[in-house]
């Protein structure tokens, strides 16, 4: 008897919490979470510039994934934060690795 | 208080002003919560890590890669050419093997501050 | 005449300044070995596959001890096993390695059929898939046991990369390898090179440097640190990691011609793995 009640507990919390989510996102769009999506989008853009010269750095994949989860979240000081840092992340590997696309050997090593 | 320790403090305590103040030459007396400051950005792994490479006085576990860092005042005309090398050392020295770390931001520009202040003092 | 001298002339000053970006694997190998020789002198070349212990005595010591109770060599007898029992077809590794277990002198090779660097662990898990069984992963878990039992094997034998003249692409993945090594990665700023050659022999924090001679002629090796064994390239992994630079997949197409590179260094050099390090 307990047990199903709190069967029926349970069923209920997951609609109406599944249904408060979904309701959530569908709301009229929010222009600051369009623009942080755009600003998330961007910076992936520029991981994938950088990555395509084989100049990624190792967090920038981790950055966006919390920019991610920081605005489903609704904390659009922290996604945009992690987002303008692995864009920018981005653009120094790119830098980086464009600037050395011809081979220049050490002067320690002699010839 | 003079006007360039206060301003110092004004810097430490607003970001924004630091950066901005950066482009001013780094006043030369020493606030010394920046350099205390400044010596835990130097000596933590996962900031400046210099200890990685040199040898600085009451760090632990030094590396030996790079000259150990004192008497830096005598090496140095003004902390702004101080600041200089530890941003990109790589402007001096192509081969460096000193990482960047204003270029790449490892370090944020009022966090170098703080480390030159206390680079200065050794 | 005149003409053609100028032309000579003007051919031998751009070779000249490019000389060592585009010298050959040959004078690569002894600018590379010349400069540990330098450095080292009083280490004999048949020490360096010893890794960092060839020049660090005080980790050599400790390092020695480990060595009397080799932690590799349950994995020696769990990979001589994976290697003897047949596969569901009844086939065994054998049919693919008519030579084995002794075969990891002959890797890395230029595979010139699919145009790119056949690695030891690459070569297994092709035999495994051509006979129906799931491919090993290959930075930890049974690749390194299977692969222990083939180095162990294998001591004694010599490193002799070949890129052959034959096949130019062989020679391009070998100088994508070359250019791997020397290129700064990462936030920190560093290539391969900044530590294993530049600072080889000094210490970060309180770690020693060790060259890169030496580098490829034991792995799989049993690291401390993971408390478990690993491949050549979840060790570079690790260094790529440690920079901040993203790494690459392991047996992908840049750590392959990476290795192409490091173990050509090494042509000389007796194979000596399976390894213990700290
Ligand atoms: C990975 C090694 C490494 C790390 C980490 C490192 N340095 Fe250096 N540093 C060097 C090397 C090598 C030199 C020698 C000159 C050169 O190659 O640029 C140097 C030179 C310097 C100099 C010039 C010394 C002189 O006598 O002119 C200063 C100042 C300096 N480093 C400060 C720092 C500070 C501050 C940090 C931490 C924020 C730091 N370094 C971290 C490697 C390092
Ligand atoms: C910041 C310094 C640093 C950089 C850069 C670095 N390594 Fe290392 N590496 C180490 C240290 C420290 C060790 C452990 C001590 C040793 O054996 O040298 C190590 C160990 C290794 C080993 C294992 C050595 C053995 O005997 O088993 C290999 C292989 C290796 N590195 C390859 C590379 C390659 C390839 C790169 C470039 C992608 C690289 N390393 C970049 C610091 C570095």
């Amino acid at each position: 008897m307990q047990n199903k009640m709190i069967g029926y507990v349970m069923i209920l919390a997951v609609l109406l919490f599944g249904g408060l989510s979904t309701a959530q996102a569908a709301k009229a769009p929010n222009p600051e979470a369009a623009k942080v999506e755009r600003m998330i989008a961007d910076a992936d853009k520029a991981r994938k510039r950088a990555a395509s010269v084989e100049g990624e750095w190792r967090d920038v994949g981790k950055m966006l994934k919390k920019a991610k989860a920081a605005l489903a979240k609704g904390d659009y000081k922290t996604a945009k934060k992690l987002a303008a840092k692995a864009k920018s992340q981005s653009e120094m590997g790119y830098i980086q690795a464009v600037a050395q696309k011809d081979l220049k050997m050490p002067s320690y090593l002699k010839y | 208080m003079t006007i360039s320790t206060k301003l110092l403090g004004m810097a430490s305590a607003g970001v924004l002003l630091a950066g901005q103040l950066a482009l001013v030459p780094v006043a030369s007396a020493s606030d010394p919560s920046m350099v205390e400051e400044g010596k835990a950005l130097a000596f933590t792994r996962k900031k400046g890590n210099c200890l990685a490479c040199h040898i600085m006085a009451g760090g632990k576990a030094a590396g030996n890669i790079a000259p150990p860092l004192g008497a830096m005042q005598s090496r140095y005309k003004s902390k702004a050419e101080l600041k200089a090398q530890i941003a990109d050392a790589t402007v001096k020295n192509p081969e460096t093997s000193m990482p960047p770390f204003g270029r790449h931001k490892i370090l944020s520009d009022a966090e170098i501050d703080k480390v030159v202040e206390f680079v200065w003092s050794l | 005449m005149k003409h053609l001298l100028k032309k000579i002339a003007m051919l031998a000053v751009a070779g000249g300044i490019a000389a060592s970006a585009q010298a050959s694997p040959e004078a690569d190998r002894e600018a590379f070995q010349n400069f540990y020789k330098n450095r080292f002198a009083s280490v004999p070349m048949e020490e360096y596959p010893n890794g960092v212990y060839s020049i660090d005595p005080v980790g050599r010591e400790n390092w020695e001890a480990i060595e009397e109770f080799p932690p590799y060599e349950t994995f020696i007898d769990d990979g001589q096993e994976m290697w003897e029992k047949p596969f569901a077809n009844g086939k065994t590794y054998k049919d693919c390695f008519a030579d084995g277990p002794a075969i990891a002198g002959i890797y890395p090779l230029w595979d010139k059929k699919n145009g790119m660097v056949m690695t030891l662990p690459l070569a297994l898990n092709k035999c495994r898939e051509a006979n129906g069984e799931k491919p090993l992963k290959y930075k930890k878990g049974a690749i390194n046991a299977i692969t222990s039992y083939i180095a162990f094997a294998s001591r004694g034998q010599k490193t002799n990369v070949i890129i052959p003249k034959d096949d130019p692409r062989a020679l391009e993945a070998y100088e994508k390898g070359k250019k791997f090594y020397y290129t700064r990665r990462g936030q920190l700023n560093f290539s391969c090179a900044n530590c294993h050659l530049q600072n080889a022999g000094m210490k970060i924090r309180s770690e020693v440097l060790g060259p890169a001679l030496g580098h490829t002629t034991h792995f799989p090796i049993y690291r401390s640190k993971w408390g478990g064994m690993g491949t050549l390239h979840r060790r570079v992994t690790g260094c790529n990691k440690q920079v901040r630079a993203k790494p690459f997949k392991a047996q992908g197409e840049q750590y392959r011609n990476l290795e192409y590179f490091l173990t050509y260094m090494s042509n000389g050099l007796e194979l000596n793995g399976p390894g213990a390090r700290k």
